[in-house]
């Protein structure tokens, strides 16, 4: 293994060393990644929290392997910094773009990879494994501690990169989230986001808790499950329909937050499309899956319908 | 009515399903590293096999269909050998990576080599074009053409046929040229969609990215006539496929179809003066190499 490390005429690796390379020549102001200089196939990142979202002025580190046969594999990513949408210390899967793992490409790269990754953040976990669902004013409070300290993870080694990579980022990053309404103190907050990762059940009773004081928050947060339930059964809509409401519930997500209004205006066009195109293909799938029910069931299927 | 109401209690079931259908595939991380059993079985065969008489191809169906039998006995008239691949879901590219080097190992045709030299330029072009960063492809067209360099003799890095067979089973090498032919694939058809969007949407329902994406470009996906016409195409060469399968005619004979895949621009004499160098076995899910005896160059009884 530790011949192979530095083996350039290793596949892997003169592959890994051009995307080091890439990125260090292209830097973004939404993420960097750096490998360990220790081991090239261990990588650490931060991503900053999506504009518009409870994720915004976030600063989330995170962990990256990449398998010995990378880029025929897909690498594997861990979230270290606490954040409302994954698990931490867990391995997360990255399946970019609704495709099954195996269905990675070695077009993609670390970079496509982290794109992803943000993009993913406001999106509804729908229960996956690795994924959580705080409520967006506990994110917002997470959000927002994250940028005091990076987290403390591995080696001395690692603990430096991972300390360059948060300065860096909070030099990008620096639209500060609205701090939450002051009846919100800082005790019960840190307390329930230490409960809240481990035992998320117990977070949402802490955030009743804190709702009940900040009643101004409370109505919000309930259109937006409510809305947000209606589009989950109002599946039969047509899609546009169905594109409309879930775009709806974004307005509204990013709404409440009360967020900047010139950084909402230029993001807002890019979050639509991420909903409409999601919306979209939710409707094709159950279209295909109607359509083969229906075949299925007798062979009279298409004719059915159309009369129906 | 019923029948709406029917349908709007199917719709909803179906909506559940996939939003669970939807968590699973976020949360698949847990097989990882574990080979599944398809993975293992397979891995007992190597990338590509040795050369081996058709009549170990009889042996397999023994006590299989009489159509079949009859088929091989055809094909023993007209083939010398088979060459097995893995049947690892690369099996078409990898059948045709190896033919495809084996016959320039064989004829050192430096013409055939420059004019696909060429064709790999224009593929990297075109991928540029369709927005692929370079670092994602550059790797894997380097390792092409440091094979067709090696298997040139007369220079220094010049290799045997015993290395080529060495290469082709080291997943280093082979994986690569295998991805090399993926990546030419997905950017022939995407630059072709308006031609290959009829083929794809009867096949699978999806959009021409959605294909590459899904069908191409990940390793393991099982090639079809539009990654046949693709590559084909794509690199200039000509590919026979014969298909071994148990249709048979109406009249009651039995007759083994092939089918010719004639790279776009090629002109019909040049089509009839030459069968296409690769040929390759067809058996429903899986592709092998075949070698015609050199005496007949397999007569055309079947339709193109």
């Amino acid at each position: 293994m530790a011949d192979e490390r530095y083996n350039r005429k290793n596949p892997a690796v003169k592959r890994i060393l051009q995307e080091v390379k890439e990125m260090q020549a292209n830097p973004s102001d939404d993420f960097m990644s750096l490998p360990l200089e220790e081991n090239i196939f261990e990588w650490q990142f931060a991503i900053r929290g999506p504009g518009d979202t409870e994720f915004e002025g976030g600063i989330y580190h995170g962990r990256i392997q990449l398998p010995a046969d990378y880029p025929f594999k897909p690498p594997s990513f861990m979230l270290l910094t606490p954040n409302g949408r994954f698990e931490i210390n867990t391995k997360i899967c990255l399946s970019i773009s609704n495709y099954h793992p195996e269905h990675w490409q070695p077009s993609w790269s670390v970079r496509t990879a982290l794109v992803a990754l943000i993009a993913f953040m406001p999106t509804s976990p729908n229960g996956a494994l690795g994924s959580v669902d705080y409520p967006p004013e506990e994110r917002r409070t997470l959000a927002l501690k994250s940028r005091e300290a990076p987290p403390k993870y591995g080696s001395p080694e690692r603990q430096k990169v991972i300390e360059e990579i948060h300065h860096y980022i909070l030099s990008k990053a620096t639209v500060v989230p609205k701090p939450i309404p002051q009846e919100c103190n800082q005790a019960p907050s840190t307390e329930s986001e230490t409960q809240s990762q481990a035992e998320p059940q117990e977070a949402t009773t802490v955030v009743e808790e804190q709702s009940i004081a900040t009643t101004d928050t409370t109505p919000d947060d309930q259109i937006i499950e409510e809305a947000a339930e209606a589009v989950n059964r109002s599946a039969s809509v047509s899609p546009t329909a169905r594109a409309l409401a879930t775009v709806e519930v974004a307005a509204r997500a990013s709404g409440s937050g009360e967020q900047t209004v010139v950084r909402r205006a230029a993001q807002k066009p890019a979050d639509d499309r991420l909903f409409t195109l999601a919306a979209v293909g939710l409707t094709i799938a159950i279209v295909v899956l109607l359509l083969k029910k229906f075949i299925r069931s007798g062979g009279y299927g298409a004719g059915l319908m159309d009369e129906s | 009515m019923q029948n709406q109401n029917d349908m709007v209690k199917d719709e909803a079931e179906v909506a559940a399903s996939i939003s669970a259908l939807k968590g699973e595939e976020w949360g698949c991380c847990s097989v990882e590293d574990e080979p599944s059993f398809q993975e293992e079985e397979s891995a007992k065969v190597p990338y590509v096999g040795d050369k081996e008489p058709l009549s170990s191809l009889s042996a397999e169906y023994q006590a299989g269909s009489p159509i079949l039998l009859e088929k091989i006995k055809i094909l023993d008239n007209q083939y010398i050998a088979i060459r097995r691949t893995r049947g690892d879901g690369n099996c078409f590219f990898r059948s045709f990576m190896f033919s495809y080097l084996e016959h320039i190992l064989e004829s050192q045709d430096r013409a055939e080599v420059d004019r696909i030299k060429l064709n790999v330029e224009k593929c990297r072009k075109t991928l540029q074009n369709l927005g692929y960063t370079d670092f994602t492809f550059e790797d894997f067209f380097a390792l092409f053409l440091e094979q067709l360099d090696d298997i040139l003799q007369g220079s220094d890095e010049s290799i045997s046929y015993e290395e080529l067979v060495n290469r082709s089973r080291d997943q280093s090498v082979s994986d690569y040229i295998v991805m090399f032919f993926r990546f030419v694939t997905a950017g022939e058809i995407r630059t072709r969609a308006e031609f290959f969007e009829p083929f794809i949407t009867g096949l699978s329902n999806a959009t021409v990215d959605q294909f590459c994406k899904s069908s191409v470009e990940p390793m393991g996906e099982e090639s079809d006539h539009i990654h046949i016409t693709a590559l084909s195409d794509a690199l200039g060469v000509a590919i026979r496929v014969v298909y071994l399968d148990r249709s048979s005619c109406d009249n009651g004979s039995v007759t083994v179809n092939h089918h010719d895949f004639v790279p776009t621009g090629t002109n019909e004499k040049e089509e009839e003066a030459s069968a296409p160098f690769i040929t390759l076995l067809y058996r429903p899910g899986h592709y092998d190499i075949l070698y015609p005896k050199s005496s007949c160059k397999v007569s055309d009884n079947a339709e193109k």
